[in-house]
């Protein structure tokens, strides 16, 4: 997909849009449509890690804490009047201030320690969310409806898709930008990426910018539409994991993987969820080994490798032993 | 003053062992440059195994510890001979990924096998206390205490003075070098791995009786056992020690004076202060 320039791109991208929005049609019930909600709210997330995870290759596996600010900052906002999408909007940035403050934190070190402060981060404000009166303490706060009556889901789930195509949109830019082409130098070798001039800190901290703001305005919209929120559901680290994995499951630092990521995740744990109950997060653990082993590229990475093998056989000998 | 001294000694006791956790991990760390993310889950998988010995067999945690360890230290091989010797050449992205799927389908597999309820293991040693003037201090907590202490200083001397530790602690200062001088990298490694998660294992053995028993129980220890690795700086088994140590007191007097539920919080703003301020830790040199 990252090949194709122009109209054909843009054609392509309008087609999924329309096919999107009108998947709700084919549903049968709400339950349906509220699968759709999810699948499209974890596309938009596992993109906006994406940015942070896969172009910039830095492992964010606390990237609940801007969907949990995003969260809070709705419900608390709400509660003082302010409109609610005006209230979306407001958590959203509360998000992305957070991201300031734990970015200068986090991109100061690398690998595994960065990958534990940001854990650190996020498990310290699940335990304030958890510890305070006016976050509600462990049983949280309701958060009131943006939408009502019979179009409930169909209203959310219109909500979350703008969201994804908007992350969408975000990842196409960095795919090709000059920003995201030093996104992409960092991740291959920090090093060498700031002997060139790449203030690796700096790109870094504006990937988890646009992250940050993106994420925070999903765990507004899923604040929303469950109407209720507990800390160890909108900032357990569990749902850091279940962003990356859906990202790096679909293919990390590709702009198909996240969507595809999150359409087979959602779907199979949905389909777990009634097999297994409270087991199943273990469809989690096992795909997380699964592509680590088998897919390191994600199924994108996967599907290109097979496409370059089968293009490799259709060449005949003389001229693959002249080319190579 | 007695308050401190009661909320001192009660953190000792248990920071004996942190420590044993945050060496397994430090050992682990040390040789193969793996951040093990699934640690709490081996904790807790150590914890299942000494409370099915005590159900079963009516063997007393305090002795179940014993087949425990040996238990998870073979597991601990088997673990690293399947899942981390693929990913041992990889980014520290794929290692960290993969312990953490392993963690996940270990918690998983718990939850899938005993249920999310809720185990407690009584034993009357529990109750028993004597008191040092006006400290006292539970029977329990003091024979857990010794088992760790005597574990912590075996695993010392074994990882200084035998010729395993010797290889141990040359594959941890020069991976490439270490197989030239005839070191088996592979064996090593594994064994390193399992004896890593037998420490955790035991650990959670000696835990069982002063804690509930559920499936997530050990989520909080992996983060734990970073934050004593981290403090004692990361791969350093004697500062992992004191890191174990530093930490239990740190919680205990947390938990006195501003309340328990606190605890894990000050552990966090402590891990992240040191991070940022001295990533090599309060006792490390600095490493690599």
């Amino acid at each position: 997909m990252s090949g194709l320039h122009g109209w054909k791109l843009w054609a392509l991208v309008m087609v999924a849009v329309i096919a999107a929005t009108c998947a709700p049609l084919l549903a049968q019930n709400n339950y349906q449509v509220q699968i759709m909600f999810q699948i499209a709210l974890f596309a938009g997330l596992g993109l906006a890690w994406n940015l942070v995870g896969g172009y910039a290759g830095q492992l964010s596996l606390g990237h609940v804490a801007f969907f949990g600010v995003g969260s809070y900052g709705f419900a608390l906002l709400t509660r003082l009047s302010v409109p609610n999408w005006v209230a979306v909007f407001l958590a959203a940035i509360a998000a992305t201030t957070l991201a300031v403050i734990i970015g200068v934190i986090v991109f100061r070190l690398r690998g595994p320690y960065f990958t534990l402060a940001t854990i650190a981060v996020a498990e310290v404000l699940r335990l304030t969310a958890r510890n305070l009166d006016f976050t509600g303490g462990a049983t949280g706060l309701d958060t009131p409806a943006l939408f009502h009556g019979r179009t409930f889901w169909k209203m959310f789930y219109f909500a979350v898709m703008g969201l994804a195509v908007v992350a969408f949109l975000v990842n196409l830019w960095v795919a090709r930008s000059r920003f995201g082409y030093r996104l992409m130098a960092i991740r291959e070798d920090e090093d060498t990426a700031s002997a060139v001039g790449i203030d690796p800190a700096r790109k870094k901290l504006q990937a988890l910018l646009i992250s940050a703001f993106l994420t925070g305005v999903g765990g507004a919209l899923y604040a929303s539409a469950f109407q209720y929120i507990v800390p160890d559901d909108v900032l357990h680290i569990d749902r850091s994991v279940q962003m990356a994995i859906i990202a790096m499951l679909g293919g990390a630092g590709t702009l198909v993987g996240p969507i595809l990521g999150a359409v087979l995740l959602i779907s199979a744990s949905e389909l777990f969820k009634n097999q297994f109950h409270e087991a199943q997060l273990l469809i989690y653990g096992i795909l997380i080994v699964a592509v680590v082993l088998f897919l390191p590229e994600g199924i994108v990475g996967g599907i290109k490798q097979l496409w370059n093998w089968l293009r490799k056989k259709k060449k005949p000998m003389a001229l693959e032993a002249a080319s190579g | 003053m007695t308050d401190f001294f009661q909320a001192c000694s009660d953190g000792l006791l248990t920071g004996a062992l942190y420590a044993l956790i945050g060496m397994g991990l430090a050992l682990i760390f040390g040789v193969m440059r793996i951040v093990n993310f699934a640690h709490g889950a081996f904790l807790m998988a150590g914890m299942y195994a000494t409370w099915l010995f005590f159900e079963k067999f009516h063997i007393n945690p305090y002795i179940g510890f014993i087949p425990a360890g040996i238990l998870l230290f073979f597991f601990g091989y088997v673990v690293y001979l399947l899942f981390i010797l693929p990913v041992r050449d990889r980014s520290d992205f794929m290692q960290i990924l993969m312990t953490t799927g392993i963690g996940l389908i270990l918690v998983d597999s718990a939850q899938l096998k005993f249920g999310a309820d809720y185990h407690y293991t009584n034993i009357p040693l529990k109750g028993a206390a004597f008191h040092l003037g006006q400290v006292s201090i539970n029977k329990a907590s003091l024979l857990s205490f010794v088992i760790a202490a005597a574990l912590i200083i075996a695993l010392r001397s074994f990882v200084v003075r035998s010729r395993t530790g010797q290889a141990l602690r040359a594959i941890a200062q020069n991976r490439d070098v270490a197989p030239l001088v005839g070191i088996n990298v592979t064996k090593i490694q594994g064994f390193s791995f399992g004896l890593g998660i037998a420490a955790a294992g035991v650990a959670g053995a000696l835990l069982l009786p002063p804690l509930y028993l559920f499936p997530t129980v050990g989520d909080d220890y992996t983060l734990k056992a970073f934050v004593i690795v981290v403090l004692g700086g990361m791969g350093s088994i004697e500062g992992a020690a004191f890191g174990g140590l530093l930490l239990g007191i740190t919680e205990s007097l947390t938990s006195r004076y501003w309340g328990q539920q606190w605890a894990l919080i000050v552990d966090f703003i402590l891990f992240l202060l040191v991070l940022s301020l001295k990533p090599s830790g309060i006792f490390g040199r600095q490493r690599a």
